[in-house]
């Protein structure tokens, strides 16, 4: 929400500062505000989102797919697909656009200390996770084992590229990275096959661990039933919604699951709470 | 307090108003409609005909600008709007249907984030409410709680008497400011008694036991015998007094432009569209549904409110003749 | 002076459909029938859609059954099964529709049961469902009707019309007066319509030419016409509109009859109608044409537009 202003809709600008091509149609934009006071003010907690205009096409909702330990600067990651995304793409270094937020609730760190963390992510879904990873990597003494279980249809579909082999490569973190039947190419090291199969060969331990799960409604849907079979309770099972959003804060009506809104009472939500909805998203 | 008024003394008092360069919304012919618009003159109203929108566009516009960009390189420059513009407005000749909807509004539109585009015009603005002398068989303000005299949402409440002119009532500081500013014009109650009110002919709704209900039945084949005819339009969302959806759209060039705030509904087809082409509610029948929902169950169990005040213009205007009445006097005889 | 419409006959024209609809869906000769029935208010009626003879008893024909049903068979309407046959009841000016969609290959005659009824008018949008039809109720568009027997249908109750009045034509007068109205004066008068329109879309949602599974304004990439509400926008969509059913619009009115502003939308429709007319020598009727004006060409074309 814009400093200055009453105006719960007026954004806040910001400078494109660094711009990563994860994948032929997926960017990550690095962003750093304009405004000297919001610069130095603005926090956020993982799995909090914002509205980031292109002025002229409009908004579009992503998570704020950067750590909030990274000061300085806020990050996210979209792909290109609509008319505000594709818009956001065609934007270069030293381009300004609009963020407004953050909007929703997050996840709750602190009560994941002293945990084991499993992250399980597909896709593009894999930043609504990553700003947690960074999270916990930044505190990492405060956390057990840490899984990341993350697969994409093929090689050039996985994000973060970089950040995996930075996964891979610490002592600290156990990495098992998936391409889908068929998505790897003749250097790929990783595994092959979905990430629900994936996920149970790696079978990591449901004692004191929380999941966190994030990926395409056909992952998610094979991705619980495998925790369950491990053992995680669905009060220990952590994932993030999103929906068609305009307002991004609880007056527009639109991003309902029943009588959730998914800007408010979201974006976070435990397996739990997911199920109690109507299956409506 | 409660005061008279004569016809001619409150055409006085609404061109006095005017005069003093304040908006005066009323029900107004607009090309052969009844709606509730500006007027210039007290002659213009018409306090015969329920206008056919709800009278909500005084706090929540059909469109308003939010902001307005400018791009200069690879620079731009936001202009923000100044709340402390939207002008003083006396609202006035408001059934107890519209009335009703505006405390209900104030929930979600100060909802943690203060929308100040509504809270502010709902500060600057003073309701003048009038009962109700006729019905016809699509009102239904008496079956969710309200009545043809009910206050609600009135600073002012005006009640039309036999012998003429209205027995007023002052329901807030608004109300009895205008009045104190006013006095020659507002008289001691007289002893004629009101006009015999409307009797909207419809059973009582439990709107609990509607909520009971619609709690468990999420998943129902009743939904698609209901909604199946619904053609997806926006029509019953934008006259209702309560329906409060919006959209969010930049208009202009990348050069220039405005952010603008327009009424939504969630009829469309459109409204949970997600770009990768996802739909959550992707046939009318499950669009329909979140309706009925949404006013009568997600409202209530978010803020303690119904979303629903029994006008009837839904009824009354949809192409297909769904009867948001009938459909819960459905629900009632359910089980 | 208010005159009386005669509808007496439209208590036999519902035991006829009743009795046609029970037999044909007991028989197995159609899936479903999309007829009217009556409503919660007095004297309304409402679209539904009975797949069990049991359900038969519920369909009626009144001066309230106003609505042109064809609109549910088209692919826009995804929700109404379109398996075997369907029955539909129409009136002469919903059938000039059907005919229009089949010409423009969205429907196959085989595929349909007509059930045609003779009708004598229905009640205008303002008027409340329990009124009595008369010249003062009636909808505009029955004034100027030249189909209240629809030809062609597979069964049509062998019930006479009774005469009706000879009711003027308040299109025609409208047009007429329009047309002679300086360009400027015109553009106030449709600007001060238009200033109502709130972009509700009914016009567009019960419109049976309307089929297109996403319209070109529903479109953002890029947003060929604005969503706002206001005159600018509201100009472009409604002209868009017109432009969009020109020679193909077949003149139910249902635009007009569901717009909760009574903007006068059919008033452009048979002004393009008329254009038509004069243009192209088309007109909607009953015979199904699947060389519209405007999808094809020939040499005899007018082209005095090209300057």
């Amino acid at each position: 929400m814009c400093e200055h202003s009453k105006n719960i809709y007026l954004p806040n600008l910001a400078t494109i500062d660094a711009i990563v091509e994860e994948t032929p149609d997926v960017r990550t934009l690095r962003l750093v505000f304009q405004d000297e006071q919001v610069r130095d003010n603005f926090s956020f907690r993982a799995g909090q989102f914002a509205e980031y205009s292109a002025f002229g096409a409009g908004e579009s909702t992503f998570c704020i797919a950067s750590s909030p330990t990274r000061e300085g600067y806020i990050e996210c990651c979209f792909r290109a697909s609509g008319r505000v995304t594709e818009a956001l793409r065609g934007l270069e270094v030293g381009d300004t656009l609009g963020v407004r937020g953050p909007y929703g609730n997050s996840f709750p760190i602190e009560d994941f200390f002293g945990k084991n963390l499993v992250f399980v992510a597909g896709g593009i879904a894999l930043p609504p996770l990553r700003t947690v990873i960074w999270n916990c990597l930044d505190l990492r003494e405060k956390f057990g084992d840490i899984t990341i279980v993350y697969g994409a249809k093929t090689e050039a579909d996985l994000v973060y590229k970089h950040e995996l082999k930075e996964w891979q490569q610490r002592g600290d973190v156990k990495l098992v990275k998936t391409v889908d039947p068929g998505g790897n190419g003749p250097e790929w090291d990783g595994k092959v096959g979905f990430v629900p199969t994936i996920l149970e060969e790696a079978a990591p331990s449901a004692e004191n661990s929380i999941a966190l799960v994030c990926g395409p409604p056909i992952m998610i849907k094979f991705t619980l039933p495998v925790l369950e079979r491990l053992g995680f309770s669905d009060d220990a099972i952590y994932t993030t919604l999103e929906n068609r959003m305009k307002c991004g804060l609880g007056k527009c009506g639109r991003c309902n699951v029943g009588n959730v809104y998914v800007c408010k009472d979201g974006p976070v939500f435990t397996a739990k709470q997911v199920k109690a909805m109507p299956q409506e998203f | 307090m409660q005061k008279y008024i004569s016809e001619q003394n409150f055409n006085a008092l609404l061109d006095s108003l005017i005069k003093a360069g304040k908006r005066v919304v009323a029900p107004r012919m607009n090309a052969g409609t009844p709606l509730y618009e500006p007027i210039t003159a007290s002659g213009e109203m018409v306090m015969d005909q329920l206008p056919r929108r709800s009278g909500k566009e005084a706090f929540f516009p059909l469109c308003e600008d939010i902001m307005s960009y400018e791009k200069e390189g690879q620079k731009i420059e936001l202009k923000d709007i100044d709340p402390a513009r939207f002008p003083e407005t006396v609202l006035v000749g408001v059934r107890p249907c519209d009335a009703a909807a505006i405390p209900v509004l104030d929930a979600v539109f100060s909802w943690d984030y203060k929308d100040e585009f509504f809270l502010e015009r709902r500060n600057k603005t003073t309701v003048i409410g009038l009962a109700c002398t006729r019905a016809d068989d699509a009102c239904f303000c008496t079956a969710v709680g309200l009545s043809p005299a009910d206050p609600k949402g009135a600073d002012l409440f005006l009640t039309p008497l036999a012998g003429g002119g209205y027995g007023c009532v002052t329901y807030s500081d608004k109300g009895e400011a205008l009045v104190n500013a006013n006095t020659e014009l507002f008289k001691e109650p007289n002893d004629s008694g009101a006009l015999p009110l409307a009797e909207p002919q419809s059973e009582t709704f439990d709107l609990k036991r509607v909520k009971a209900w619609l709690d468990e039945h999420f998943e129902d084949p009743s939904w698609d015998s209901i909604a199946t005819r619904c053609v997806g339009c926006g029509a019953c969302a934008f006259v209702c007094p309560a329906c409060h959806c919006f959209d969010i759209v930049d208009e202009g060039t990348e050069k220039a432009g405005k952010r603008r705030k327009n009424w939504d509904a969630c009829g469309f087809w459109k409204f949970t569209h997600h770009a990768s082409g996802h739909n959550p509610r992707d046939l009318q029948p499950k669009r329909y549904r979140n309706r009925i929902m949404h006013k009568f169950k997600y409202y209530d169990d978010k803020f303690g409110q119904t979303l629903c005040t029994g006008c009837g213009r839904c009824i009354r205007l949809c192409p297909v003749g769904i009867d948001i009445a009938a459909v819960l006097e459905a629900i009632m005889k359910d089980e | 002076m208010t005159q009386p419409i005669d509808t007496s006959i439209y208590a036999d024209v519902t035991e006829a459909i009743r009795s046609e609809a029970a037999r044909v869906l007991t028989e197995g000769q159609v899936s479903a029938v999309v007829g009217y029935a009556a409503a919660r208010r007095k004297g309304s009626a409402q679209p539904i859609v009975i797949s069990d003879a049991a359900d038969a008893g519920k369909l009626v024909f009144t001066a309230a059954c106003v609505n042109n049903l064809a609109v549910y068979l088209t692919k826009a309407k995804k929700e109404i099964p379109k398996k075997g046959k369907i029955g539909i009841v129409v009136k002469g000016c919903d059938l000039k529709a059907l005919v229009g969609l089949m010409g423009e290959s969205q429907l196959k005659r085989e595929e349909l049961y007509l059930i045609g009824v003779p009708c004598a008018g229905v009640l205008a949008s303002t008027i409340q469902p329990n009124t009595e039809l008369t010249s003062d109720t009636i909808a505009p568009k029955c004034r100027e009707c030249d189909a209240h027997l629809p030809v062609g249908c597979d069964f049509v109750p062998g019930i006479a019309l009774r005469i009706q009045p000879q009711l003027e034509e308040k299109y025609s007068a409208e047009i007429a007066r329009l047309e002679a109205m300086p360009p400027g004066e015109r553009w106030a008068f449709w600007k001060e319509q238009f200033s109502k329109c709130i972009k509700c879309y009914a016009c567009r949602q019960v419109c049976p030419f309307c089929f297109c599974e996403q319209c070109l304004c529903d479109r953002n990439k890029p947003q060929m016409v604005e969503t706002t509400p206001r005159p600018a926008g509201n100009f472009a969509w409604h002209i868009v509109r017109a432009m969009h059913l020109a020679g193909r619009c077949a003149g139910c009115a249902e635009c007009e009859r569901v717009c909760p502003m009574d903007i006068p939308l059919n008033l452009l429709n048979r002004k393009m109608a008329r254009e038509l007319k004069e243009l192209f020598g088309h007109e909607a009727g009953f015979e199904v044409n699947d060389k519209g004006p405007l999808t094809t060409f020939t040499e005899k074309d007018d082209q005095s537009f090209i300057k």
